[in-house]
């Protein structure tokens, strides 16, 4: 898995590729920490080429989702492709996340 | 036209260590591909195989040496069945908590899924459990090759 963090507008973003699963979520969830812990609160993940998750990968998002939300802020969800899609929808993650169809929808929603 | 022939099983066995989970997924991946087996099935397997291995490493053999992981994966007239067998404290999936999916985020606990997920993508789950053979898990799912 790789993930790269950009600003734009004043919204980070994480574009992640590969897979999250239960011996790369932690470096994931520490990137997405590190940005929070510098200040960092609306956020953005591209999914665009993420391929598969597992609840690890589950765990840090909701994790990330608590601090920036208690903090007056979010972490929204950019270009989820379908299988990676079922499983959010399966734990009932789109229920309480939002998902957008492209990284410009995601950081445009926290204009 | 002939009839597709079962598959050979496929196995492999590694102490339940975190460091071994990529060999485990490195297994189940492979094994799809030879069988040609579809990606959304391909994906079901590869996430059941995370979370049983997963659920061992970090509860089943929790406070002992790890012992090990054993699976056995084989295909059958458009069913791929993977059997998990391990040494570890016996665990029902039967007897695994529901999560609450309603909750909100704040207020959603953190884990927990692991289960439900896997009940969600098979199509069949059974468990058996006695003292002389350790623990047998049974996952099967439906599949078309591509």
């Amino acid at each position: 898995m790789e993930v790269t963090v950009n600003t734009t507008d004043q919204v980070t973003v994480f574009v992640i590729r590969g897979s999250v699963d239960g011996l790369t979520a932690e470096r994931l969830l520490a990137v997405m920490d590190e940005q929070v812990n510098g200040g960092a609160t609306r956020l953005v993940a591209d999914f665009s080429a993420l391929e598969y998750t597992s609840s690890a990968g589950l765990r840090a998002l909701l994790s990330t989702v608590k601090r920036a939300r208690s903090l007056g802020g979010d972490l929204r969800l950019a270009a989820v492709r379908p299988q990676v899609l079922r499983v959010l929808d399966l734990s009932g993650f789109t229920s309480i996340l939002k998902l957008y169809d492209d990284v410009p929808a995601a950081v445009s929603s926290y204009a | 036209m002939a009839a597709t022939p079962a598959s050979v099983t496929r196995r492999v066995e590694h102490p339940a260590r975190l460091e071994n989970l990529g060999l485990f997924l490195g297994f189940i991946d492979q094994a799809c591909a030879e069988e040609h087996i579809d990606s959304e099935a391909s994906f079901a397997l590869r996430l059941a195989v995370e979370e049983v291995c997963m659920n061992l490493i970090r509860h089943g053999y929790a406070g002992l040496e790890p012992g090990p992981i054993e699976l056995d994966f084989e295909v059958d007239a458009g069913v791929a069945r993977l059997k998990v067998c391990d040494r570890a404290r016996p665990f029902d999936p039967s007897q695994a908590p529901a999560p609450n999916l309603h909750d909100d985020a704040m207020h959603r606990p953190i884990g927990g899924l692991g289960w439900h997920l896997i009940k969600q993508l098979m199509d069949r789950v059974a468990y058996r459990s006695d003292a002389q053979r350790g623990n047998e898990l049974i996952l099967e799912k439906k599949f078309q090759r591509h």
